[in-house]
């Protein structure tokens, strides 16, 4: 038995390549769903209010308390139950078990991700002073006017680093998509490694494509995290 | 099929899950062992003068960032066995998936751990060993002494937070057909024809995140106990 199939390497890199659209299509729209919902949680937690903060709290401490798998698995069996009972009580026929794994995988995703976006805008808020709120809102701006001109853009150079492995993290968990049969970079190497046993070579293909796509996203944040520190060099 | 909610299935996993728990946990310490020697070592290389060992430490840490957990556990479990035998005809076909699970863990969390330890050694300041030099005590006294006390507080939030996560990346040890909590929790849903899956999967998650906000929890004390030498210094 020859150590690796170089052919077999080759072409389902190919493979392994054209699942990349699907995990960064997920990637996309859960951060495009998991941003708002997370800086939406972060403030219910930096304004004290009453019983949001207690369910954003808890909620957070479930999703940073699990393993990802385990979410999906909880997700993934719970929302069609869910559904399929709203459904037939409004006796609305429709195929529940049907859907496309790509809605799940958006839910699921974002779920996971809000959570932990939420508590790295926190801490992103946190590090911009009070001073400078009061400061704002003394010259004359609403409070929305300051948060949008004046916190947010220092708190997102302070986020920016945690963001980028947030989203690291949302890649590579992308890969877990399998379990609900999700048309990914790793369901896809692994299937063409189904017909001949080449496991090993799928699985240094899915490797590689991971490798580019994180180096890839992790590059881009350092040079957007340059422009939005611009800022900070005129002072210095 | 009939599908419903069924309380009374996740109370009877539950005694059935617990004994797994065990090997989860063994796991998780040998890869919090292993992985922490070889975390050192990479701190070491990265802290060093020798710019290839710097390099090679910094690319490993890359890599390992990159890489999704469920990759890294298949390339370590079919290449191993695939390089062993091809290369020196060792056949590791009757090897323990425990041990490639947790040499999987181990090449995570070093990367994780080289990074914790070095940013908590460059957080003392160099003064501390020129004192403790300075006043008789040997470089290795100093470093046991002086420098270790101290840079294992400022680590140990970090080290917890990599054992919560070496603990719930370890819930993908199932898909190598490892038997621990989470592949009991498969072989119980198999026992029930699939069904009541969502009630076991909730127990599998009320677990986790039990030992998470345990491991959490004492951590923060164990902060708290350590940092104790500190508290003169800050109230003068």
């Amino acid at each position: 038995m020859e150590l690796i199939n170089v052919k077999f390497l080759i072409d389902t890199f190919f493979v392994a390549l054209s699942g990349v659209p699907v995990a960064l299509l997920v990637t996309c729209v859960s951060l495009l769903i998991a941003v708002p919902l997370g800086f939406f949680l972060a403030l219910t937690r930096i304004n004290e209010i009453p019983v949001l903060k207690n369910i954003t709290k808890t909620y957070v401490s479930f999703v940073r308390g699990t393993p990802v798998i385990i979410q999906i698995f909880v997700l993934y069996s719970s929302i069609p139950l869910i559904l399929d009972g709203i459904l037939k009580n409004y006796n609305i026929d429709y195929a529940i078990y049907d859907v496309n794994p790509l809605w799940y995988a958006y839910i699921i995703f974002s779920f996971n991700t809000a959570a932990v976006l939420s508590e790295v805008f926190r801490s992103a808020l946190q590090t911009v002073p009070k001073g400078q709120l009061e400061a704002a809102q003394a010259v004359g701006l609403t409070t929305a006017q300051a948060y949008r001109r004046i916190i947010i853009p220092q708190a997102l150079v302070a986020a920016l680093p945690n963001v980028c492995t947030a989203t690291i993290n949302l890649i590579k968990a992308t890969s877990l998509g399998y379990a609900i049969s999700l048309q990914e970079i790793t369901l896809r190497a692994k299937v063409a490694a189904n017909v001949g046993y080449n496991y090993l070579e799928a699985y240094m293909d899915i490797f590689f494509v991971y490798l580019i796509l994180c180096m890839t996203v992790e590059y881009l944040f350092k040079l957007s995290e340059r422009r939005l520190s611009r800022y900070k060099s005129v002072v210095a | 099929m009939e599908k419903y909610f069924d309380i009374a299935y996740l109370w009877s996993a539950l005694p059935q899950l617990l004994p797994y728990l065990w090997v989860t946990i063994y796991i998780a310490s040998a890869a919090v062992i292993v992985g922490s020697l070889l975390g050192l070592l990479l701190a070491a290389a990265k802290l060093s003068n020798n710019k290839l060992l710097q390099w090679l430490a910094n690319v490993y840490t890359t890599v390992m960032r990159c890489t999704p957990s469920i990759v890294l556990l298949f390339l370590v479990y079919y290449g191993i066995p695939a390089f062993s035998e091809n290369l020196f005809g060792i056949n590791l076909q009757n090897v323990h998936t425990g041990i490639f699970v947790v040499i999987t863990f181990s090449l995570q969390f070093a990367a994780m751990m080289s990074e914790v330890i070095r940013s908590a050694y460059l957080a003392i300041d160099r003064g501390q060993f020129e004192a403790a030099v300075s006043v008789g005590l040997t470089p290795l006294q100093a470093y046991r002494r002086i420098i270790f006390p101290q840079a294992l507080v400022i680590a140990l939030p970090n080290f917890g937070n990599g054992l919560i996560a070496v603990l719930q990346e370890g819930a993908l040890a199932y898909t190598i057909g490892f038997i621990d909590i989470v592949g009991k929790a498969n072989l119980i849903i198999a026992n029930n024809y699939n069904t009541h899956a969502l009630e076991i999967y909730i127990a599998l998650a009320v677990i986790y995140w039990v030992i998470s906000i345990a491991i959490e929890k004492s951590f923060s004390l164990l902060e708290k106990a350590f940092s104790k030498g500190k508290q003169p210094l800050k109230t003068t």
